[in-house]
């Protein structure tokens, strides 16, 4: 149990920066997980944090203490790699005993630690095996074990479960999250699925090219995205986007695309206002956000035409063609539209976001 | 919280809360009974490496099993000069009475134990050491110019630096009072040792290179996950390092004791044997009876011990480090 502090972090390879000027504060006994996309730097921070990479720049302290020069035996990690790191010559047992033999501790505790750590993960079976015998699945599931078997300060998981087949991924976010809070152990938790950021975590860091774009607990990552980009990454289906100008008439100021003109509210004008907004506006609306109808409706609505339905067991996802643009909306099974029919949608304006056009920035 | 506590605090529960899959939520698979097929398909036919390996099969056989039949006829005969006379077996019912035969057997043993703890030691510690430093292939390339050289020449170096009237290394012990009057190869105490420095002077790079390509191949991660498990880098290189090495160890330790057994080209120069017995291995006395005495069927009945030994230590090696390190695939 122990409070992370990043700061000011660099990871520099030669001269390639993979983390830049990465702060990030992880408070004790709290579940962090660190969401992005391929290569923006995820691994990198979990290898420094651990003390398998050397820190470029910066410091990282546990409980206000600097760790930069602790050799990673003295740091009281566990981690799971993202490749598994198993060792071939070992059997799985021995795999998962390594941790708690390297620090001395009695055969007999041992094993109870292995085999209960083997039972919740439902490898119990496997114990015999060498690890050029399993699975991917089942090899990671060995890699959480060597992990999970050992009271660390700090758990440190590198995409634990992304090679686990749907089902199974399920289930071991649940056992990880109750883990952690049973154990109340800090957790650093790699990963670039946001549904496993969402679900897990209590405060989500999204990355991005090295650069750290918001620190927020999940809800708030998905309803106030900082700019476009964390909107459009966090949340399945994507947030759709639409390039818009303004427009000021009888007081009223709207969102003028070649398919609509629709009002925001009172104070998103006023918003709106006090942002530069000569440089136009990117409207960003989530497909749960829209409602579609065959019916025109009083309201202000955008006019478009239905390119493709896909039924997705309780819900449907329509595509639908808004002039030169797509955007998604997300319905109920019985919306009776075929492809080719025009269409109306009405955007629930609470949940609409405006984002600076140039910067990308959230305006609301 | 105290709940959580107190489950903590009973051995052998608690800690992990394991939540079963329940059964009736998974649909079970359909079984069907299911019959072996008729017939399998053949596999994949592998003719044509016959006539890729005949060949090379055929010019083998000529060069090499027709010598050792040949070898073993005259292990069965009393060889002379134009007469070859079948005796019974005695060239090797009389070995066991042959006291240099069986010296020469302990002897082989200690030399080959030696050479090879030492070239193993040292040639690993100097992979380790050398492995990733900034000029690692300079000083890979310089240390390996002892294998470069001749056996035969390198005896002969070897023989003037040993020598006792104006050995550069015979004056440098007898100055120090670590040699007493007589000189290194005269003595019978130090001239077994000299044939062994020389031994493992030249072939200890091979065992440094065979040793840092597969200090190349230890995989990283292992060696990382092992650290964060809790390992010092000693207990890491013996844990992680070490048995990944085990295949090129065993490479090593198979050339090298092989090696032992049938090159004698450097001893034979610096001692021949001498002084006394006190440094005829077993390939030298065969050397000496088959060609200084002319005794060419006891000769090759020593040859073909020596050569029945060298197989079955040679297997026992492959089982030991099979059992250290499986593979499996
Ligand atoms: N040892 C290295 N040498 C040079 N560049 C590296 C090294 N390791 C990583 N990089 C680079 O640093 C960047 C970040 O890599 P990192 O492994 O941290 O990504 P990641 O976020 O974990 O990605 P993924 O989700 O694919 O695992 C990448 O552009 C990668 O190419
Ligand atoms: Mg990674």
């Amino acid at each position: 149990m122990v409070t992370v502090s990043i700061e000011k972090v660099w990871k520099i390879y030669g001269r390639i920066p993979a983390v830049k000027d990465l702060n990030i504060e992880c408070a004790n006994g709290s579940f962090l997980s660190i969401l992005g996309p391929s290569g923006c730097g995820k691994s990198s921070t979990m290898r420094m944090i651990a003390g398998l990479e050397h820190i470029s720049a910066g410091e990282i302290r546990f409980d206000g203490r600097r760790i930069n020069d602790l050799a990673p035996k003295d740091r009281d990690v566990a981690m799971v790699f993202e490749n598994y790191a198993l060792y071939p010559h070992k059997s799985v047992y021995e795999n998962m005993a390594n941790p708690l033999k390297l620090r001395g501790q009695a055969e007999v505790r041992i094993r109870e630690r292995v085999l209960a750590a083997a039972k919740l993960l439902e490898i119990a079976e496997l114990l015999d095996r060498r690890p050029q015998e399993l699975s991917g699945g089942q090899k990671q599931r060995v890699a959480i074990g060597r992990a999970i078997v050992r009271e660390p300060k700090l758990f440190l998981f590198d995409e634990p479960i992304a090679h686990l087949d749907a089902k199974l991924r399920a289930h071991m976010r649940g056992e990880i999250r109750h883990l952690q809070r049973t154990l109340g152990t800090t957790v650093i938790y790699v990963t670039h699925d946001q549904l496993e950021a969402m679900s897990m975590a209590d405060r989500i860091a999204v990355m991005h090219e090295g650069v750290l774009q918001q620190l927020a607990t999940p809800r708030e990552v998905y309803n106030k995205p900082v700019n476009a980009w964390v909107a459009g990454f966090v949340g399945e289906p994507a947030m759709n986007f639409l390039d818009c100008t303004l427009e000021e008439t009888g007081g009223q100021v709207r969102f003028v695309h070649p398919t609509f003109r629709i009002a925001v509210t009172p104070e998103q004008a006023r918003l709106l206002e006090a942002s530069n907004r000569a440089q136009g506006i990117r409207l960003g609306v989530r497909p749960d956000a829209l409602t579609i109808s065959l019916a025109k409706s009083k309201e202000e609505s955008m006019t478009g035409r239905i390119f493709v339905n896909e039924l997705l067991g309780g819900d449907m996802i329509v595509d639908v063609d808004l002039g030169p643009e797509r955007v998604r909306v997300k319905t109920s099974t019985d919306f009776a539209g075929n492809e080719g029919d025009v269409c109306y949608i009405t955007a629930n304006r609470d949940k609409w976001h405006a984002f600076s056009k140039e910067t990308g920035r959230t305006i609301f | 919280m105290n709940s959580i506590a107190a489950d903590r605090a009973k051995p052998g529960a608690g800690l992990f809360r394991v939540r079963q899959i329940l059964d009736n939520v998974e649909a079970k698979p359909v079984s069907t009974a299911l019959t072996w097929p008729a017939t399998l398909n053949p596999a994949a036919s592998k003719r044509y490496y016959f006539w890729l390996v005949a060949p090379a099969v055929a010019l083998l056989a000529f060069i090499s099993i027709y010598p050792f039949f040949w070898m073993i006829y005259m292990g069965l005969h009393d060889v002379e000069i134009g007469s070859v006379v079948w005796n019974d077996f005695a060239n090797f019912t009389r070995l066991p009475s042959d006291s240099r035969y069986v010296g020469g057997w302990l002897l082989l043993f200690q030399y080959s134990a030696m050479c090879l703890a030492l070239q193993i030691g040292i040639g690993v510690f100097l992979a380790v050491a050398l492995n990733g430093l900034r000029h690692e292939k300079i000083l890979v390339t310089m240390l390996l110019m002892p294998m470069m050289i001749a056996p035969l020449v390198a005896g002969m170096v070897w023989y003037f630096l040993y020598n006792g009237t104006f050995g550069w290394y015979h004056w440098l012990l007898q100055s120090v009072g670590i040699l007493g009057p007589k000189s290194i190869l005269g003595s019978p105490d130090t001239a077994m040792l000299a044939i062994v420095i020389i031994d493992v002077w030249q072939w200890t790079p091979l065992i440094t290179l065979i040793t840092l390509a597969g200090l190349k191949r230890v995989p990283q991660d292992q060696l990382e996950a092992n650290m964060v498990d809790g390992a010092s880098p000693f207990v890491n290189f013996i844990s992680v390092t070490l048995p990944n090495l085990y295949p090129v160890l065993l490479i090593a330790i198979m050339l090298r004791f092989m090696d032992n057994f049938r090159f004698i080209d450097s001893a034979l120069v610096l001692t021949g044997g001498g002084p006394g017995n006190a440094t005829k291995i077993l390939p030298i006395y065969l050397f000496e009876v088959s060609f200084k005495f002319f005794k060419l069927g006891r000769g090759a009945a020593i040859a073909l011990t020596l050569l029945v030994v060298t197989i079955i230590l040679g297997m026992i090696l492959a089982k030991v480090f099979d059992r250290l390190h499986p593979k499996r695939t």
